[in-house]
């Protein structure tokens, strides 16, 4: 697939600029860190113009991301509802909520362009926690923006070698999100063995 | 107390598994890095010929006519199309076109 996406970028440009970012926001497995990089390569061609790559690939997340988001806040509740029992009980689903409310911005402007493989999902979650959808809006801007900016950058400094500026920057994310996850259980394995001898022992 | 301790196993689990990833993606990073630029940049089938002139700093004109097209730097269609609208197979006019690179930089 990912060979069709850079076939139609390559021949039809900006038209499949838009589609490809926009259907990579919605959640849809799409390499889009590669794809920004070669549409920065392509512009250095004179195929595209650089800041008319860059204002379309922002404008295409964000509206993916808007999508996402109203799929998370109109739809998002009734699933909760309907497999709420799996995240735990009302109490738990309130925090989690609550969590979502607390870290959205950060988590919103770093998916967008660090750990891309989350921005589906937390746009997903942002709108069925009930996040603001005027500061999802802002972060979602700021963050998307940036990423169009850094990735179509990187293609038209390293023009002729996208291939494998892209295979680096994609291990670099999941490499990223590695030490994030490591990072989060550690911090859960910590604070579960602090709690556990916070508690009075029977014998 | 059983729930408790599968818990933590999956925790413990998940932990090392990011660690593991991390460190693989990582050094495949690494790698790639140290190697970069010691070969050239190659020709897939989702390429134009200017992107392939360009990847390998060579003029289009020289591309395009080792695989027989009349030389134009609009022409952005994939060499696959190329290759089905001229009744070609695809890996033949890649082989064409290393050829045609190889001997623009020969000295």
């Amino acid at each position: 697939m990912l060979d069709q996406l850079l076939a139609a970028l390559t021949e039809y440009g900006s038209p499949a600029l838009f589609v490809v970012v926009a259907i990579a926001a919605l959640g849809v497995p799409v390499p889009v860190t590669l794809l920004l990089i070669v549409t920065g390569s392509l512009a250095t061609q004179g195929a595209m113009n650089l800041w008319v790559a860059i204002a379309i690939a922002a404008v295409a997340a964000v509206t993916g991301d808007q999508i996402g988001f109203g799929v998370g806040r109109w739809g998002g509740k009734k699933v909760v509802a309907r497999f709420g029992r799996l995240l735990g009980n009302p109490e738990r689903i309130q925090e989690l909520d609550a969590k979502a409310k607390r870290w959205g911005g950060a988590g919103v402007f770093f998916s967008r362009w660090l750990v891309t493989p989350l921005g589906p999902w937390i746009n997903l979650a942002s709108g069925a926690a009930g996040y603001s959808w005027l500061r999802f809006t802002l972060w979602d801007i700021l963050g998307e923006l940036l990423g169009a900016v850094l990735f179509i950058w990187l293609g038209h400094l390293f023009s002729d070698r996208v291939q494998e500026v892209g295979a680096i920057f994609g291990d670099l994310t999941w490499a990223i999100l590695g030490i994030l996850v490591a990072a989060y259980l550690g911090w859960k394995l910590f604070a579960g063995r602090r709690s556990a001898a916070k508690q009075p022992r029977s014998y | 107390m059983e729930q408790p301790r599968q818990r933590t196993l999956i925790i413990v689990l998940g932990f090392c598994l990011a660690i593991a990833a991390t460190f693989f993606f990582g050094y495949r990073a690494g790698r790639t890095a140290r190697h970069y630029h010691r070969q050239d940049e190659p020709i897939q089938p989702w390429m134009s010929v200017p992107f392939i002139a360009h990847s390998h700093h060579i003029h289009a004109e020289i591309l395009f006519q080792a695989i027989h097209i009349p030389p134009n730097p609009r022409d952005h269609r994939p060499i696959r199309e190329i290759a089905r609208a001229e009744r070609v197979p695809v890996g033949e006019l890649m082989r064409e076109l290393r050829q045609a690179i190889a001997n623009g930089k020969a000295p």
